[in-house]
């Protein structure tokens, strides 16, 4: 055998060793809670741990754990967290920072009360009502689309929401172009 | 006694398919490459999964900092940019007014692992272009003389595609071709039953779908599905220098690569008028080396290579080698591309796919063919796809919580993109020039680049934005999106990254730099079958017709050497 050849053998032993493990993690993954991983992620960081708890709270309310893990569980709040850390500029840091700090307000509920002390489902209350008016054109505030899109982006990309909440195929193996989408019912991970 | 029978300069699309030709007939072949050695087990990165990326495969600002051009090619990311080359290393300039995308990586195989892959023949049309209207000069071959070296690479890279008989895009040797999307379908009927003459067919592309024999056995196995060709494929499936041609030559035991290693003068024997060599440097010691050989090819890419001749000018020649016409380094072309449309379509909501397709749909050229060309000469092609909504679109409408995943799990309707890519004039005026005082870190004079488009190109990029509103109006298209066909401009040179034309190919040794055999008029032992040769650029993106040329060119030189007739 080639040297090529052999070396895309030796990546193939590598696949079969990744889907293993990755069979595994996806059982173990469920029954973890949200709580310890926001601790983890707040620790370090450009986001203050306040920062990181209304990032996290606007994440789960976003994207809550249903029969599969929500933002927190699939590890949304920890990648915006490396985002602003470790990728963005200052410029970015300072938007998000300016840009959190206006949202906060605009989210307290009817009695005048924080988002964070809310319930989750006054949470979903009061976001759906703030995002309609975003979306139906009432409101301007790009950073709040961008919060949302960075929050979708990051989900979708994980693993559980890539793979249980989407159809994930790393290997298709075939492409065919048209099919019920009663077979197929779930939209495309990548 | 030369070091070798024949160097290839570059091991990129064409010198790849060079030295397999010529190492199969048992000529000892030296491959430069200025970049390093490519391992799949090290450079291809396509096993990586989605959450594998860091900070969500965005663009970094070390990569912005390293990588200002490379970087906003849409095949940069940061599990491609081991492919693309560092821009502060490999500097040019552009001339005043004038703009160029110059985007490349420096590797073994070059641009064939990053390349797009579709693949179109050139027809008998685009052959007789230059003649028919007058611009640029008379292409030396026809149709006709082309066909079997098609047929030939074609066998060998494996093209899918569909036999369609149409004359501005002939047939070839195809593997199955990827089926259209149901909503492609569609729009198929749609299209050819409002617009006659015009034809949406699925793309024709260098991914195996039912791998011949020879394909297996040089390792190489069937298209997977997974579109990540950009990443390099593992599996072999696409054409590449490096998945095809460089093991084919290699296992004939006549190849030797010489990787990190960059030629920066073609050296002439002045008593026998042949070029008798090259001298190079070692990129990473700076060492400085000559490389014999009894024939040379040039592949280095069209720029590259025009800069090599252009820098080896003598006193005697101080335009240049191989440029007794003074057409070196003119001509320059590529493929305009600005016409962009976008469109929701109807129906189909009980419809899906399965798999990534590696490709999409292709509308061959139609205007100045079956239809008028209003104000323009050539015409230009569209590739596109209709594929159903993404999750993305779940952060760009209203929803949140369970509504939000909702919108996410459910596909969202038929949302078709297409582009138009645009044959560009041979002008004169668009040339390459080397700078004269500034150089790159190892002494080689950095290029200058004075390209812009013309009134033709603009006039066909505004008629291609009006036929794609069109086509997408009687699909029945809702929230179409396209630039303004009133004042829309063709995109900056370079985009299309099929820089072409600066050393090309003709009937006169006046008026071109290359005869029909893609040799020198010259030298008669240089040969050049990159872009350089190109004569006209007509639409159809061009790497089989540098493949079929290389072939081609590499057997009639394989013939004058072995007459003695070279070398």
């Amino acid at each position: 055998m080639d040297e090529i050849g052999l070396q895309r053998r030796q990546v193939f032993q590598g696949l079969i060793a990744l889907s293993a493990v990755g069979g595994l993690a996806a059982c173990g993954g469920e029954s973890e809670t949200v709580e310890p991983r926001l601790a983890q992620g707040a620790s370090t960081g450009f986001f203050t741990n306040s920062e990181m708890a209304l990032i996290s709270a606007l994440a789960q309310t976003l994207i809550p754990q249903t029969e599969t893990a929500g933002a927190g569980q699939a590890g949304v709040p920890e990648t915006l967290q490396l985002l602003a850390t470790d990728w963005g500029d200052d410029a970015y840091r300072q938007y998000w920072r300016a840009g959190l700090a206006a949202l906060e307000p605009e989210l307290v509920s009817p009695a005048g009360e924080s988002f964070l002390a809310q319930s989750p489902s006054v949470r979903n209350q009061i976001l759906a009502a703030y995002d309609a008016s975003v979306f139906e054109g009432a409101v301007e505030n790009d950073f709040y689309r961008d919060l949302k899109n960075t929050v979708v982006e990051a989900y979708y990309k994980s693993e559980p929401g890539a793979t249980e909440e989407l159809a994930y195929e790393p290997v298709p193996g075939e492409w065919i172009g048209c099919v019920p989408l009663s077979e197929f019912p779930k939209t495309w991970a990548t | 006694m030369a070091d070798f029978d024949v160097i290839v300069v570059g091991s990129g699309m064409s010198g790849g398919w060079v030295a397999k030709e010529l190492c199969e007939k048992g000529f000892k072949v030296g491959v430069i490459e200025r970049g390093r050695a490519v391992s799949v087990a090290e450079d291809y990165k396509d096993f990586a999964q989605p959450w594998d990326a860091e900070h969500l495969n965005r663009k970094t600002a070390q990569d912005r900092e390293d990588y200002p051009i490379q970087s906003e090619v849409y095949a940069f990311q940061s599990s491609t940019r081991q492919f693309w080359v560092k821009d502060k290393e490999h500097p040019y300039e552009t001339a005043e007014n004038t703009q160029f995308r110059w985007l490349r990586g420096y590797h073994e195989g070059g641009r064939s692992i990053m390349w797009g892959r579709q693949s179109y023949r050139m027809s008998e049309i685009d052959f007789t272009a230059n003649i028919t209207d007058g611009h640029g000069v008379d292409w030396p071959v026809r149709y006709d003389d082309i066909a079997p070296w098609y047929d030939y690479v074609e066998r060998f890279a494996g093209i899918s595609g569909s036999t369609e008989g149409l004359d501005i895009l002939p047939d070839g040797v195809f593997q199955p071709p990827h089926d259209l999307t149901c909503a492609e379908l569609d729009f198929k009927a749609i299209v050819e039953t409002n617009f006659p003459g015009r034809k949406v067919i699925p793309g024709r592309v260098a991914n195996l779908t039912e791998p011949t024999q020879e394909q297996m056995a040089l390792g190489r196995g069937r298209c997977q599905a997974r579109n990540h060709c950009a990443q390099g494929c593992s599996f072999g499936a696409y054409f590449s220098s490096n998945s095809a041609t460089l093991p084919a030559a290699r296992r004939t035991g006549n190849m030797t690569l010489i990787p990190n290693t960059a030629v920066h003068k073609l050296i002439l024997d002045e008593t026998t008028g042949q070029a008798a060599g090259v001298d190079a440097v070692d990129v990473e010691t700076g060492e400085t080396k000559g490389i014999t050989a009894r024939a040379g090819f040039l592949n280095a890419g069209t720029i590259p290579t025009t800069m090599i001749l252009l820098n080896s000018a003598t006193t005697a020649q101080p335009n240049g080698l191989a440029n007794s016409s003074g057409q070196l380094g003119r001509n320059v072309m590529d493929h305009h591309s600005g016409a962009r449309g976008y469109a929701t379509l109807p129906g189909n909501l009980d419809r899906h796919f399965f798999g990534r397709r590696p490709n999409g749909f292709y509308i061959p050229r139609f205007r100045n063919h079956t239809e008028e060309g209003e104000g323009f000469v050539r015409g230009f092609g569209y590739q596109g796809s209709a594929m159903r909504g993404h999750w993305s679109r779940a952060g760009h409408i209203k929803g949140v919580g369970e509504d939000l995943k909702a919108n996410a799990r459910t596909p969202g309707p038929w949302q078709i993109f297409m582009v138009a890519f645009g044959e560009v004039l041979p002008n004169e005026k668009n040339h390459i020039r080397l700078h004269p005082t500034k150089t790159d870190k190892w002494g080689f004079p950095v290029p200058v680049l004075d390209v812009a488009w013309g009134d033709n190109e603009r006039a066909m990029v505004r008629r291609a934005i009006r036929d794609t509103r069109a086509m997408l109006e009687a699909a029945g298209g809702t929230n179409i999106r396209t630039d303004d066909p009133e004042t829309a401009e063709p995109a900056p040179p370079g985009i299309g990254i099929h820089e072409m034309g600066t050393a090309r190919m003709g009937r006169d040794p006046n008026t071109s730099v290359l005869n029909e055999w893609n040799q020198s008029w010259d030298i008669p032992n240089l040969f050049i079958t990159d872009g350089s040769f190109m004569t006209s650029g007509r639409c159809q993106n061009p790497s089989l017709t540098y493949m079929a040329f290389s072939a081609r060119a590499a057997d009639h030189a394989a013939a004058l050497l072995s007459e003695g007739q070279i070398g």
